[in-house]
């Protein structure tokens, strides 16, 4: 918090009076970076709290209860996503789903959260989910730790807003990531908002330079957040197979247009 | 980048091509303009590829009357990919067609790749290295029923055939590779010249469709015999394919069997289209291998190995056989493939169609067979009269215990790029805007 007040202001005026940010960028993400870093830790915190309430409703063989936290459990997992994955190990036992096993759903290491996410829905069993309950526990809290411990690359910061795009594009949109729960609308909330504050954090960067690309971008989330908005349901979203063809069809077009256009962010602070 | 007029040139002399092509990639990098030809090497659509009589600068010229890939002689490699549009008005239906009418003026002439910031992603996928040769690209674009029926604005100027393709007696229509709101054919010498395309547009159009299905396949490349004359390609049952088409160099014929005209009483912006069909259709490969010889020619009704007429085992595969001197089948039976599909009366001469398929191999399915088979596709001025009838009359063929069709569609293919101001789909546009 220090660093970004700090630095902040220095590195705006830099960036106002030279106007030459765009080949030398590591001076000027400082500030974003850093708040970054505090978002992410926001984020993580907010998960190993709530997963702390999830599991213990597993060991508890709270099934109904489980099941109302998955979702929301995962959605601040599902924004910091691109810094999770830096840490493969963890992201794997966190978060990898039965296709990434050779017996799939019957591998004993099928781990995480999907493992309980298909024993809650297909089985609406808790049994023999204790042990994996209190890994993923661990697995979150390591993460923690990890994260608190990292310097942020700023190029994996920055593309991280394609990052979180190119996976919905790639594994989500066919709703193949919560496909026991059908929850992933929440996913996507959690990978949308991810992708924004990247976006946010880095935009005094190139407003000025890059207004039309910025308009594109904002016009592509709002058509995210309009289309989202009709499939709220309370705290949270209604089933996956409700979203209707013509919803999926928008947005997909709009995961891939965002996929495409953040794809460009890194090199347009300068960054390799 | 390349000046439009670039698009609309002259046709070459054959030594004047020739010395081009001598200069090979000099020629192409420094003025591109009078590189690419007109001229095509082959002039029936039923024409296999010949070997080394192609090169990667030659180029199929992409403005006309109608668009290029349906009268020009199949390359040897081909692919139908159907997307899903978003467009909701006339204004953004008409950026996605003239975003695809620059893609594809660009990707058919070839020339220098932009050169971006290295911090940037690149502007090409790179696949064709710094340089993109035509390499005879064809790029076709249709449309499926589903953008007519699901727009309120466009639905009234629906071709009055389109419609959505229903499935036939010995269909298994698969969902997942059916249909589509439009459909982009891309043909050319080589599969990396096609793919290459096809990435393009994908990212080029990404805020404007998304892929859906999409289908390779290929025409295997023959040499000429001593005559210079190719023999037609075999499809995967091993007999050859395209031998009884029309001529497709045969304009008068063409404006017949092919293109619509002002008289067929479609919606004017549809004059110079034509209707596309694309069927998947699995062969059973291995159970065909374990068919008789014979009875494998008598499904047919041609030799396996020349593809003469039965009536004339000995003759050519151009040879055309006379059932009225066979009116019980003795020599081609009744229900071989050829003849219920085209029994050669006058009645059957309103069907006829140009057939332009390609050879497809997928993979192995669940059982562990070969997924092989045909992706059929064929162009006619009339759907109804054309492949709908002729499907008709060959459903319950002794054939289709060999095949499955699983997928494809219907679509309307748009009129052509008239000039260099123009832009595909421009008269639908123009129509839908009540101009
Ligand atoms: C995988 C499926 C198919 C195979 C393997 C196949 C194979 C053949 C072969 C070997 C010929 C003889 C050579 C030639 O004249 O081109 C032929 C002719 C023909 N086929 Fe097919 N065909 C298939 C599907 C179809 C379909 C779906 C149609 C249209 C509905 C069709 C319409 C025709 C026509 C019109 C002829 C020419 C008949 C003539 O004028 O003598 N074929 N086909
Ligand atoms: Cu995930």
């Amino acid at each position: 918090m220090r660093i970004c007040g700090l630095v902040g202001a220095t590195a705006l005026t830099l960036i106002l009076s030279s106007g030459a940010f765009a080949q030398e960028a590591s001076l000027d993400l400082v500030e974003p970076i850093a708040e970054y870093k505090i978002y992410v830790s926001e984020q993580v915190a907010k998960l190993v709290e709530d997963t702390t309430a999830f599991t213990a409703a597993v060991k508890a063989g709270e099934v109904d209860k489980a099941k109302a936290l998955f979702a929301p459990t995962r959605v601040s997992y599902e924004a910091i996503e691109p810094i999770a994955e830096l840490f493969s190990d963890l992201d794997v036992s966190i978060d990898s789903r039965a296709d990434d096993y050779e017996k799939a759903e019957a591998d004993p290491e099928f781990p995480g959260f999907h493992r309980i996410e298909y024993g809650l829905w297909e089985k609406n069993s808790t049994e023999g989910l204790a042990p994996v309950a209190d890994k993923l526990l661990a697995d979150v809290k390591a993460l923690e730790g990890r994260i608190a411990s990292l310097t942020f690359p700023p190029e994996k910061v920055v593309g991280g807003a394609a990052v979180l795009m190119e996976e919905v594009a790639a594994t989500k949109i066919s709703g193949e990531e919560d496909r026991y729960s059908h929850t992933d609308l929440w996913d996507f909330r959690g990978n949308f908002d991810g992708a924004r504050k990247i976006v946010e954090l880095v935009r005094p960067l190139i407003a000025a330079k890059e207004a039309d690309f910025l308009k594109t971008v904002d016009a592509n989330f709002n058509t995210v957040d309009t289309t989202l908005v009709k499939y709220e349901d309370g705290e949270g979203y209604v089933a996956y197979d409700k979203l209707s063809e013509d919803d999926r069809k928008v947005l997909a077009a709009a995961v891939n247009t965002l996929a495409e256009d953040l794809s460009t962010l890194r090199g347009k602070l300068g960054l390799d | 980048m390349l000046d439009p007029k670039d698009l609309r040139r002259p046709s070459l002399s054959l030594d004047r091509r020739r010395l081009l092509k001598g200069l090979g990639a000099t020629a192409i990098g420094g003025s591109f303009a009078g590189v690419a030809k007109a001229e095509t090497l082959h002039h029936s659509v039923a024409d296999a590829p010949v070997a080394n009589a192609t090169n990667q600068i030659d180029s199929v010229p992409c403005l006309g009357v109608h668009q290029a890939g349906i009268v020009n002689a199949r390359p040897a490699n081909g692919m139908v990919a159907s997307f899903d549009v978003l467009a909701k008005d006339a204004g953004e239906l008409e950026t996605l067609f003239r975003d695809l009418t620059a893609r594809i003026a660009f990707l058919t002439v070839g020339g220098p790749v932009p050169v971006l910031d290295p911090k940037l992603p690149p502007a090409d996928s790179g696949l064709l290295g710094p340089m993109v040769r035509p390499d005879n690209l064809t790029i076709t674009v249709s449309l499926g029923a589903s953008l007519f029926d699901e727009r309120p604005w466009l639905a009234p100027l629906k071709p009055k055939h389109l419609q959505r393709m229903t499935r036939f007696s010995n269909d298994a229509l698969d969902a997942e590779i059916c249909h589509g709101d439009l459909t982009v054919q891309i043909c050319a010498n080589t599969q990396d010249t096609t793919i290459h395309a096809l990435r393009d547009i994908i990212k080029a159009s990404s805020r404007q469709m998304i892929l859906k299905w999409k289908q390779e396949g290929n025409v295997p490349v023959i040499t000429p015999g001593p005559d210079g004359r190719a023999e037609s390609a075999r499809n995967f049952l091993g007999f050859r394919d395209g031998t009884a088409n029309p001529n497709s160099s045969d304009a008068t014929e063409m404006d017949r069997v092919v293109w619509v005209g002002p008289e067929d009483g479609e919606p004017v912006w549809a004059v110079g289209g034509s209707y596309q069909v694309v069927r998947i259709i699995r062969n059973f490969v291995e159970r065909w291998d374990r068919t008789p010889f014979g009875e494998q020619e008598r499904i047919i009704g041609r030799t396996k190995m020349s593809g003469a007429p039965l009536d004339r085992r000995d003759g050519h595969e151009f040879d055309v056989p006379d059932y009225a001197a066979d009116p019980e089948g003795k020599a081609t039976p009744l229900d071989a493939h050829i003849r219920l599909a085209n029994a050669r009366d006058e009645a059957s001469k309103a069907h006829t169609i140009l057939r332009r398929p390609f050879n497809y191999s997928n993979g192995v399915t669940r059982s562990g067979q070969l997924d092989q088979g045909l992706l059929f596709i064929c162009y006619q001025a009339n759907l109804e009269r054309g492949f709908i009838t002729v499907q008709r009359k060959l459903n319950g063929e002794p054939l289709e215990e060999y095949l499955k069709p699983v997928g494809g569609g219907y679509f309307y293919t748009l009129p052509g790029i008239r000039d260099a101001s123009d832009y595909l789909g421009s008269s639908l546009i123009a129509a839908a805007r009540g101009a």
